[in-house]
């Protein structure tokens, strides 16, 4: 196929630009051979473009395009889900370069790259990702730009003598003009258009790297909790932050336990209604065995990503956010995966009762069922203290008294072997949370008390300045709870009992100055949390992405009650003429630079004054002509009007002498002296 | 400075005595000469073409050749040539009829390129190389070319790098009524001219030559020219626009024509004037010269003053 069509050089600059643009920002999920093909796509239209090379022949293009698919399907396996679609079309996007024959090539390839650049945002949302794609934007719309300029080109030769560099960048500067014009009314959609549910979800890759509380517990397996110095959560609260022993954040409830592992009971145990309950639906008949008492507790959480559904929050929970729902066992859960960052707000009654009217006996069973043939040494001895005291409360505090007395809490326990709590209480003794929320919960069950594992995180930290408590993934903690006649569900954390300073302090002071903590992550500026400025920087930074998640990603949340208070009501027709009435605000002001820019000409005083008399004339049945200068005009109203004729020559005259001579007269004599004219101009003409 | 306008008064006035009813041609005319350009005449023969020329030169007692070019006329016919003197035993240089103060060209458009840029290289530098020895021209130089309207068989249409050499294009057109039955009732004006006295002389004309860089132009007037420019060059029906320089030459010209009515500054109305004999043979691409009038006259009423 022969070209007929050449790309503007500044255009072809700014494409090439815009493929790598697009590239580097795919760079971290693309595989690897991908880079090189685009490196050679790029290298090949240049090439071309210089006439060195041939454009490729249709079977190499055939050719390319099944090594491409061959490519994806051999780096992923499979080609459904996200980052195989994405590297598909990141080829198909390479290929489409080596093919531009027309302008209308041009313009898919460029279209793509748009396509490209912002579906960067399924992957990374913080506030850098964000400001890199309008960057990209800008980039590619230079190429969109450089694409048209041609024309221009011809259509005012005399105009374009800017120097060689000028014509480079000219699309680009032209493209960041536009972008920032546009800023008004980016800003008008953003908050005022409604925001639509996800018309189809994206499959994205469960659980890739994204460390936090999983949905079971084997402690002993592994044997090194160094901890992530990534956050967890933040948690801004309406009134005080509660004090950090308080401060509980439950997710899951692990009652099923096989001997190594402790997961969620099956949903098949309960039979009293749904396990959900969704916020704003009618409470199921189990709500009414949690007694809550006091004020509420209000408190907005912005969840990182976990690829799970579990929520967080303190005892006893009710959401207040829409898709978030109270489980059975009191915690929150929401209704999808959160694939990315994500808040909602929640209601708790610190002071509460749970299950106080006594369990039934099923709930009793789940909560007593203990694996056959594991810790026999454990059972026998729980069983020994259940005779020697038989009230439960004295038989658990001489368990935490043991733990107080002979235990040690450490970051790198020892490995255990198959009967986990038997080797760990009567032997190695050393362990973190896990290690005693196990066995305190085993022991129980064995001495008889219904008791239940809960992980979650504990405590959190204060930001100085800002008001909001920073919760980390090294605050992860798991504890017990047990079940009391007459007092319900009680809280049991022995991992207090061994090292209350792990309560009371967080985890970071605690371990800040352990050489082990945080050893995995040595770039981490939380590992540096001893040098002050360092601290404060980190600090600040993480309030600007707190900032920017709360404002930005989760601004749908505070949308509707920003919106409400604007407009009274929301109604569709009230949504749509704000926006409209919103969008004209916004433009505005872009209207009038460019208008003021057009209109920036000599209509100084001298010149309304012309104007006006025009008007006068014209009010009298003299139009000047358009292009009509004011001498031939005043000798067209004299051969017209010969009554006019003296006054028309000393106007046009002192117009003429003051506008094209040397100005006879200063500023303050000129407006003089025109201001005698205004009774004269106002006058009708017979 | 109404001395120059009396000049241009009387020297409108004696040229129209023998070029009837064509005051406003022989204005521009002159204003073209006191802005040290140089004119080209388009019509059909027999319009006046060449009494223009020699009155002109006549009026203001400069010195005066006529070139009738034809297809076989060669640059050194105009330029001159050296003649080898048996007497001196050296090359004595002869020179041509382009060494005088006014150069009637006539009917340039029948003659060879290579001719034509032989005229043209003069025009533009003032001077001529013949023989590898640089001769100046005499002062003022003053080329009147004339040339048949090109679409006349046996012509050499002048390029547009060329056409941008002379100032100003004017068009004589047929004398109005009154004017025709003048002259057909008159003498020849041939014989008028043989009496007409120069009412200037060299140095006058050289100190207006002078006066007319020194008129004013307002910024708003520059702003106005330099929007009349832009309009020509935004038009579709035309290739081109107007030159940086073709401005210049407008500007110029529009002092010229200010001086001559007796003022110190320029009006719109003198650009107006100048516009079409100045601009019209530079703008190329419409079909014909009416187009192109037609098209000035569109700038002009939608180009406003302020």
């Amino acid at each position: 196929m022969q070209p007929t069509w050449q790309t503007p050089r500044p255009a072809l600059l700014w494409m090439l630009i815009s493929v790598v643009t697009a590239l580097a920002l795919h760079a971290g999920h693309l595989p690897l051979w991908l880079l090189g093909a685009a490196a050679l796509t790029v290298l090949w239209q240049i090439q071309v473009y210089r006439g060195a090379w041939q454009h490729p022949a249709r079977f190499i293009k055939v050719l390319l395009t099944l090594l491409c698919f061959g490519g994806v399907l051999s780096s992923y396996g499979r080609l459904l889900g996200l980052e195989p679609m994405v590297a598909l079309l990141v080829s198909g996007f390479l290929l489409k370069l080596l093919e531009i024959h027309h302008r209308r090539d041009a313009l898919v390839l460029i279209y793509l790259a748009y396509f490209i650049v912002i579906i960067q945002c399924l992957f990374e949302q913080g506030i850098v990702t964000g400001f890199v794609v309008v960057f990209g934007v800008m980039i590619v719309t230079a190429a969109l730009a450089g694409l048209y300029q041609n024309n221009q080109n011809t259509q005012n030769k005399q105009t374009n003598r800017s120097g060689k560099l000028g014509t480079w960048f000219r699309p680009f500067r032209s493209s960041a003009v536009i972008i920032v014009q546009s800023l008004p009314l980016m800003l008008v959609l953003f908050i005022v258009m409604p925001r639509i549910g996800a018309l189809w979800a994206v499959p994205k890759e469960q659980g890739s790297g994204v460390v936090g509380v999983s949905d079971s517990m084997s402690p002993g397996d592994f044997s090194d909790l160094g901890g992530s110095s990534k956050v967890a959560f933040r948690v801004e609260f309406e009134g005080d932050i509660p004090a950090q022993s308080t401060l509980y954040w439950r997710g899951l409830v692990f009652s099923d336990f096989n001997g190594r592992r402790w997961s969620q009971s099956g949903s098949w145990g309960y039979q009293d209604g749904s396990l959900l309950q969704w916020y704003g639906e009618k409470p199921e008949p189990w709500d009414r065995q949690a007694t809550r008492r006091g004020d509420a507790l209000s408190y907005k959480v912005t969840l990182e990503a976990t690829n799970s559904p579990w929520l967080f929050a303190l005892a006893t929970p009710k959401p207040t956010s829409q898709d978030v729902a109270l489980t059975r066992d009191f915690r929150l859960f929401s209704k999808r995966p959160l694939s990315s960052k994500t808040q909602y707000r929640v209601n708790s009654w610190l002071d509460y009762d749970l299950e106080t009217g006594g369990l039934s006996s099923w709930r009793r069973k789940i909560e007593l069922a203990l694996p056959e043939g594991f810790n026999p040494k454990t059972r026998a001895i729980a069983e020994q203290w259940r005779q020697e005291s038989p009230d439960p409360v004295a038989l658990l505090n001489r368990l935490l008294k043991l733990y107080n007395k002979e235990f040690i809490y450490t970051l790198k326990p020892p490995l255990l072997g198959k009967h986990t709590v038997d080797e760990f209480l009567w032997e190695t003794k050393r362990g973190f949370c896990e290690f005693y929320a196990s066995s305190f919960v085993f022991f129980a069950r064995a001495a008889g008390i219904p008791a239940r594992v809960v992980v979650g995180y504990q405590g959190g930290e204060r930001h100085p300045s800002e008001d909001y408590l920073l919760v980390h993934q090294y605050d992860a903690h798991a504890w017990a709870e047990v079940w009391l006649e007459g007092r319900g569900w009680i809280r049991v954390d022995p991992t207090a009992a061994v090292a209350p300073e792990r309560i009371e302090m967080s985890f970071a002071d605690l371990f800040g100055e352990n050489e082990d903590f945080l050893a995995e992550s040595l770039l981490s500026l939380e590992r540096y949390r001893h040098i002050n400025w360092l601290n404060n920087l980190r600090l600040r930074l993480d309030a600007l992405d707190y900032a920017w998640a709360k404002w930005v990603l989760g601004y749908e949340n505070v949308q509707t009650d920003l919106l409400t208070g604007i407009l009274g009501r929301l109604d569709p027709l009230r949504v749509g003429l704000f926006l409209l009435a919103a969008g004209a605000l916004a433009m505005l002001p872009v209207a009038i630079m460019s208008l003021l820019g057009r209109e920036k000409k000599y209509r100084d005083e001298l010149d309304k004054f012309f104007i006006q008399f025009c008007q006068r004339m014209e009010r009298a049945g003299i139009a000047r002509r358009p292009g009509e200068g004011p001498r031939d005009f005043a000798a067209r109203i004299e051969s017209l009007r010969p009554d006019l004729a003296d006054q028309v020559s000393s106007l046009t005259g002192l117009f003429e002498q003051q506008r094209y001579n040397t100005a006879v007269l200063n500023k303050r004599d000129l407006r003089l002296k025109l201001r005698r004219f205004r009774p004269y101009l106002r006058s009708k003409i017979p | 400075m109404s001395s120059v306008k009396k000049i241009a008064d009387i020297l409108v006035e004696r040229i129209g005595a023998i070029l009837i009813g064509k005051d406003q041609e022989i204005r521009l005319a002159l204003a073209c000469l006191f802005a040290r350009g140089h004119l080209l005449i388009e019509d059909l023969p027999g319009m006046g073409k060449t009494t223009l020329a020699q009155t002109l030169a006549a009026a203001l007692g400069l010195s005066y050749t006529r070139i009738q070019f034809t297809s076989d006329l060669l640059p050194a016919d105009i330029v001159g040539v050296s003649v080898y003197d048996r007497d001196n035993g050296s090359f004595e240089f002869h020179p041509g009829p382009v060494f005088s103060q006014v150069v009637l060209a006539d009917e340039i458009n029948r003659t060879t390129p290579k001719t034509q840029s032989a005229l043209l290289e003069a025009m533009s530098e003032g001077q001529v190389s013949v023989e590898g020895e640089t001769r100046q021209l005499p002062q003022p130089f003053f080329v009147i070319a004339t040339q048949n309207p090109a679409t006349q068989s046996g012509t050499f249409p002048l390029p547009e790098s060329q056409l941008d050499r002379f100032l100003m294009r004017i068009k004589l057109g047929y004398p109005d009524p009154v004017a025709e039955r003048q002259l057909l009732s008159g003498d020849d004006p041939r014989k008028k001219l043989k009496n007409l006295k120069a009412s200037i002389n060299e140095a006058t004309l050289e100190q207006i030559q002078a006066k007319v860089s020194g008129v004013k132009a307002a910024e708003s007037l520059i702003d106005y020219i330099q929007r009349l420019l832009q309009q020509t060059r935004t038009l579709p029906q035309l290739d081109n626009g107007i030159s940086p320089r073709g401005g210049m030459a407008l500007l110029q010209c529009a002092r010229a024509w200010a001086l001559m009515d007796g003022r110190q500054y320029v009006i719109p109305e003198d650009v107006q004037a100048c516009l079409e004999p100045v601009c019209g043979h530079r703008l190329s691409g419409a079909a014909n010269d009416q187009e192109v009038i037609s098209l000035i006259q569109q700038i002009l009423n939608s180009v406003d003053i302020i």
